[in-house]
């Protein structure tokens, strides 16, 4: 270059744009700054005019030059620019900082009763295993909650369970097996079903008696059903609600409408069968009811007991529950005081 | 039924632990409710005898007393019983000695004077008045029989004993009795059963010269057996007896007594004993008669219990010459009650149809021991076991001369059943493999008659066993003696798909929604009272206020079936607001009982209408009509149901602040109720104000359930958006005005929103609501210009309908 002088006014240009650059604090001020160096009047034009006083051969180069300048320092501006857009956002999204912790009021989430989670899992097992679910009525004739299960009138058995009537021929179901004799009425073999819902005894309400509960029945007949079964069937369900290690217990006892019947215990959910207060320290709760279709049952509701056979089970959701969650009166489960209703889940 | 362990002893051989014996029992199926051990832990008490006593110097009201207690050596006790004499038998509690309670006795030093054990009342060693006389005196007990001196005071007074309460099954009547138990027993532990001695000596006159006995009424008295005994001589009960009784949880009151209750607790069989003396001959009798009867409608008597008792044609009498005098099988009358002046007694052992026992002792609100017993079912065929038992017994007690003959009165004979049974369809029920001949063992070892010839079964069971009469009840025999351990665990093979209903489904989907917005699920009572549905002040002709009524309710509070869900979910809420909980939102999933469906009135003898309903109840936590509201709305989206708010009345609620949700579809389907509750039904249930509730009828929510739509496609075409604000008359209700909006917008109006309401001074009592609306046609691109008429004519309809004008 013939002349040394416009190169070093190039570079000190370059330098002061940079610096410039680098200077300012806010894109407004570099965009100020961007137009005092490359504007139309900027400077960068200014010493690019400035060459006309050159001789025309030098004229090119230093023009060049002055280009390469002008990239070089632009290159400057634009990664300044992309700086200051950084920091303004960040600055922005710092200023919109709430305080994440502020404690906020909401309803929360609510829950089910423990009579209702009690069903969900059985009927979840049990329709796995094959079970329909079933529902009948609750204030029913004493023709199926009585009779066609082998209680006819003045069955001393029916003292067992105090009866609520309506009428002398209707009942609050007392248990939900007249739901059984509907459905054979309704259906041949095979059947196999489950069925829940309320139920109702003249008991008086104290920590372990309600004269309202819930009951879930299973209930299947076909060919070749055996007492084996019913204990199989049982001990899945043992397992499944109370744990892998819970074991079951059966004792022979009486329905009218199961024979051979059977109590079946099982190892106290609460000590795992150590022994405690609960378990008035046997190791055993008493759980469920149940047994063999009696075959007069089967004949009474029009199946052929030379041919069937089947075996009935009824279990009581408000004792699941309350063993499940070890509620020691079962008044809370009636009483609706949502910090109580809350717990459950 | 409590049977005393050492008589279980006497009838049958145990050779395992009383902890063994339990466990055995309760695993073949004899229940037992509890086992007591009476004077467990007593221990040091000793026979001793109060040489002599003198004033304690330190106390106006102690004894010292010495006592040889046969040690050779004195010892000295105070004690503070006045009753105490010099001479006296008395149980002493040396030191170290451990009483009823467990009580521990120590010598020490009482005021002064040294003092080596206690002097014992009854009750400290448990026993009571009715066991030894003399216990129940305020002091100390004073043995009346002789014992050496230091013997244990449980070798004069055999106290010591377990009593095991078994839960005798409905179907084991023969158990409610100590050979019934002992019998059991026998079959599942394998000992041998020692039937008890009805040996019996008999003098003098045959029984027919002191009483003449007549049953009018045999289908109600099957069998009637009637003893007499001569010259009774009255007395206490020997103390094994007394004993016996004590622990079966019976009172001893004389021997005769004594011993018709303790037959009907070893046998099984309810006895009476009549003073034949006030027994009436009636006008030209000359014997005492016992005429066993009906009773005749509009009849009465007295019973033992001093109550005066109508009678009717269905129950059973026993009548002497004059009138009736006692209910047969349920309780004698006060008149032939056996006195210390007795002479002469006639025992009654009978049966007596079940079925009229119960019924009677029902329609008179009775329940005795006997007739408990009888209802259950008393087999007559071994009556006349337990009358030569109890005439046995009066021989052993010398309680008097046991008359020569007996009435027995027997007509139709106990039918007892002969059961087929096959061996290979009892394994089938069972699914285990027992072989024939632990079958045929089994059902031996139970006293039934068993014949087998390959593989069939001929069984006849014993006369005491009412309850088997088919294979099945063998098959429950054989497997509770052989063991239900025994049972495998077999799955029954699943060809079948199971299945949850619909309405579990509908239920799980409402619940879990409920769940997620917060809600808690809570059950309650089915049962309501007048009084409460009255609180709704529901109008008279409400069908609401027709609750089926409970025949035989525990309360008047629970005296019928509740026909709504609110008031039990108000009490809810109130105890929540009771105990200072802020906020609640609850639900209830239940079924109501409906005496009236469609304008017809149930009948009698038909079931009531039972509707499945969901009552939400919420107050607190900025809880408002309109989160009520959204609820029932979002809820009927959730099944695809479109339904109208419309605002109704209804006489539980704020008359400004009700409506219901009404489905499109039909006018009359009304699956929703919500708003607040009225101050005054508030008031009454003890809710504060601000309490909402929303009633959701899900029968019908289930019969309206929308089957998902066709998927429609996403639009191709843009939208074009208006606000528009328009001023309304105050009470121009915003629901209606939108519906209006988009019946004048046809399809073309994707979607209208509510997005301000302003209810200010300067609009001249008017409100201003604005809208925004979406235009959109699913072919073309809309142009502004059809928008603008759109907008014309929505404004027009709207201006025709509501008096609506645009805001500008």
């Amino acid at each position: 270059m013939s002349n040394p002088g416009i190169s070093e006014q190039i570079s000190s240009l370059v330098t002061e744009a940079r610096e410039a650059a680098s200077a300012s604090k806010s894109l407004a001020e570099l965009e100020g700054a961007r137009v005092r160096y490359f504007g139309k009047k900027g400077m960068f034009t200014g010493l690019l005019r400035s060459l006309g006083a050159m001789p025309q051969e030098e004229r090119p180069a230093a023009g060049q030059s002055v280009n390469q300048g002008r990239e070089d320092a632009e290159a400057f501006f634009a990664a300044a620019t992309e700086n200051l857009k950084k920091k303004e956002r960040e600055e922005k999204l710092f200023a919109e900082t709430i305080d994440v912790t502020e404690p906020r009021g909401n309803n929360g989430i609510g829950s089910l009763h423990p009579v209702t989670i009690a069903l969900r899992e059985l009927v979840d097992l049990f329709v796995g295993m094959g079970y329909e679910t079933v529902e009948g009525p609750e204030v029913e004739y004493d023709k199926y909650n009585f009779e066609l299960l082998n209680q006819p009138k003045n069955h001393p058995a029916r003292d067992a369970q105090d009866t609520f009537y309506i009428e002398e021929n209707i009942v609050l179901r007392s248990h939900t097996s007249p739901v059984q004799a509907r459905t054979m009425l309704a259906r041949r073999p095979p059947i196999r079903i489950i069925s829940a819902g309320r139920v109702y005894r003249a008991d008086e309400f104290d920590a372990t008696h309600s004269p309202v509960f819930h009951q879930l029945e299973g209930f299947y007949v076909d060919k070749n059903v055996t007492m084996s079964d019913l204990k199989g069937t049982l001990e899945v369900f043992a397992k499944r609600l109370f744990g892998e290690n819970t074991k079951t217990r059966f004792r022979p006892s009486f329905f009218p409408f199961t024979e051979p019947s059977a109590e079946v215990d099982l190892t106290c959910p609460t000590c795992g069968g150590k022994g405690c207060r609960l378990c008035k320290n046997t190791g055993w709760i008493e759980m469920l009811g149940s047994g063999m279709v009696n075959p007069k049952v089967l004949e009474l509701c029009g199946i052929d007991s030379s041919v069937y056979s089947g075996f009935a089970f009824g279990i009581g959701l408000d004792r699941v529950g309350m063993l499940r969650y070890a509620v020691p009166d079962m008044r809370w489960l009636f009483e609706g005081d949502v910090r109580m209703m809350r717990q459950f889940r | 039924m409590k049977i005393p362990y050492s008589l279980i002893n006497q009838l049958v051989d145990i050779d395992v632990t009383a902890r063994e014996y339990e466990e055995k029992m309760v695993f073949a199926g004899n229940a037992i409710e509890s086992v007591t051990s009476v004077g467990e832990g007593i221990t040091g008490v000793v026979v001793g005898r109060i040489v002599k006593i003198e004033k304690h110097g330190n106390s106006d009201h102690l004894l010292i007393c010495k006592l040889d207690v046969g040690r050779g050596e004195p010892v000295q006790i105070i004690t503070g019983a006045d009753n105490v004499f010099e001479g006296a038998l008395v149980p002493v509690a040396l030191d170290g000695a451990v009483l009823a309670g467990g009580k521990k006795i120590k010598t020490s030093k009482m005021r002064g004077e040294l003092s080596q054990g206690m002097l014992c009342a009854g009750e400290e060693i448990d026993v009571p008045e009715h066991l030894y006389p003399g216990a129940g005196v305020n002091g100390i007990l004073i043995l009346r029989d002789d014992a050496p001196l230091g013997s244990d005071i449980f070798d004069l007074i055999p106290l010591k004993d377990k009593v095991f309460d078994f839960e005798i099954l409905a179907n084991r009547p023969d158990c409610l009795s100590a050979v019934g138990i002992a019998k059991e027993s026998a079959a599942v532990l394998g000992g041998a059963y020692h039937e008890p001695n009805v040996s019996v000596r008999t003098v003098g006159k045959d029984v027919r010269e002191f009483v003449d006995v007549e049953v009018r009424d045999s289908d109600l008295a099957p069998r009637y057996i009637a003893a007499v005994i001569d010259d009774v001589r009255i007395a206490p009960s020997p103390m094994w007896l007394r004993k016996a009784l004590n622990g079966a949880g019976l009172r001893s009151i004389n021997n005769i007594v004594d011993i018709t209750n303790y037959v009907m607790m070893e046998t099984g069989h309810p006895m009476h004993a009549f003073d034949l003396s006030k027994v009436r001959s009636g006008e030209g009798a000359e014997k005492p008669r016992i005429i066993v009867r009906r009773a005749k409608d509009g009849e009465s008597l007295t019973t033992l219990d001093g109550k005066e008792r109508l009678l009717t044609h269905e129950m059973l009498v026993i009548a002497d010459g004059e009138r009736a005098t006692g209910l047969a099988g349920i309780m004698g009358g006060e008149e032939s009650e056996i006195t210390y002046e007795t002479k002469r007694v006639m025992f009654e052992c009978a049966a007596f149809d079940r079925t009229s026992i119960r019924l009677t002792s029902r329609a008179l609100g009775m329940r005795t021991d006997a007739s408990g017993r009888f209802e259950r079912g008393v087999a007559p065929e071994t009556a006349m076991f337990a009358m030569l038992r109890a005439c046995h017994l009066v021989n052993e007690l010398d309680a008097g001369d046991v008359a020569a003959g007996m009435y027995d009165i027997y007509g139709k004979k106990q039918s007892v059943p002969t059961v087929h049974a096959d061996c290979g369809n009892i394994r089938r029920i069972i699914g285990v493999e027992v072989s024939d001949e632990d079958i045929v063992r089994i059902l031996r070892s139970l006293w039934f008659d068993v014949a087998l010839e390959g593989g069939k079964l001929t069984v006849v069971p014993p006369a005491f066993r009412l309850d088997v009469d088919q294979e099945a009840d063998l098959a429950e025999e054989v497997i509770r003696l052989y063991g239900y351990h025994h049972l495998h665990s077999t799955l029954p093979a699943s060809a079948v798909s199971g299945k949850k209903s619909d309405r579990m489904k509908l239920r799980d989907t409402i619940r879990d929604f409920l769940t997620a917005r917060g809600l808690s699920e809570i059950l309650t009572f089915s049962f309501t009272n007048t009084d409460d549905l009255r609180k709704l002040n529901l109008a008279e002709d409400d069908t609401r206020l027709a609750a089926l009524p409970i025949m035989n309710p525990l309360g008047e509070d629970t005296a019928v079936m509740r026909t709504t869900l609110v008031p039990h979910m108000l009490k809810a809420l109130a105890l929540n607001q009771s105990r200072r909980v802020g906020s609640a939102s609850l639900y209830e999933i239940s079924r109501v009982f409906e005496t009236v469906k469609d304008g017809e009135a149930r009948k009698d003898g038909e079931l009531p209408f039972e509707r499945e309903m969901l009552c939400v109840g919420m107050y607190g936590g900025g809880a408002d009509f309109y989160t009520a509201r959204e609820l029932a709305e979002l809820l009927l989206k959730l099944f695809g149901v479109e339904a109208e708010v419309k605002r109704i009345t209804e006489t539980y609620l704020h008359p400004g602040r009700a409506a219901s949700l009404v489905v499109k579809a039909s006018e009359i389907a009304r699956i929703v109720t919500i708003g607040e509750i009225h101050p005054d039904v508030a008031e009454a249930f003890g809710v504060e104000r601000g309490t909402y509730i929303a009633e959701i009828d899900i029968d019908a929510l289930a019969r309206h359930i929308a089957p998902q739509p066709k998927i429609a496609e996403l639009p191709r075409y843009p939208a074009v958006e208006r606000d528009v604000a328009l001023a309304l008359d105050m009470d121009a209700p915003l629901g209606e005005v939108t519906s209006e909006i988009k019946k004048a917008c046809g399809k073309l109006l994707e979607d209208v929103r509510l997005f301000d309401v302003y209810r200010g001074a300067q609009l001249g009592g008017k409100k201003s609501a604005a809208f925004a609306l979406k235009f959109r046609a699913a072919d073309r691109t809309l142009t502004d210009d059809e928008a603008s008429k759109l907008m014309d004519k929505l404004l027009k309809a709207v201006d025709n309908k509501f008096g609506a004008k645009l805001r500008m």
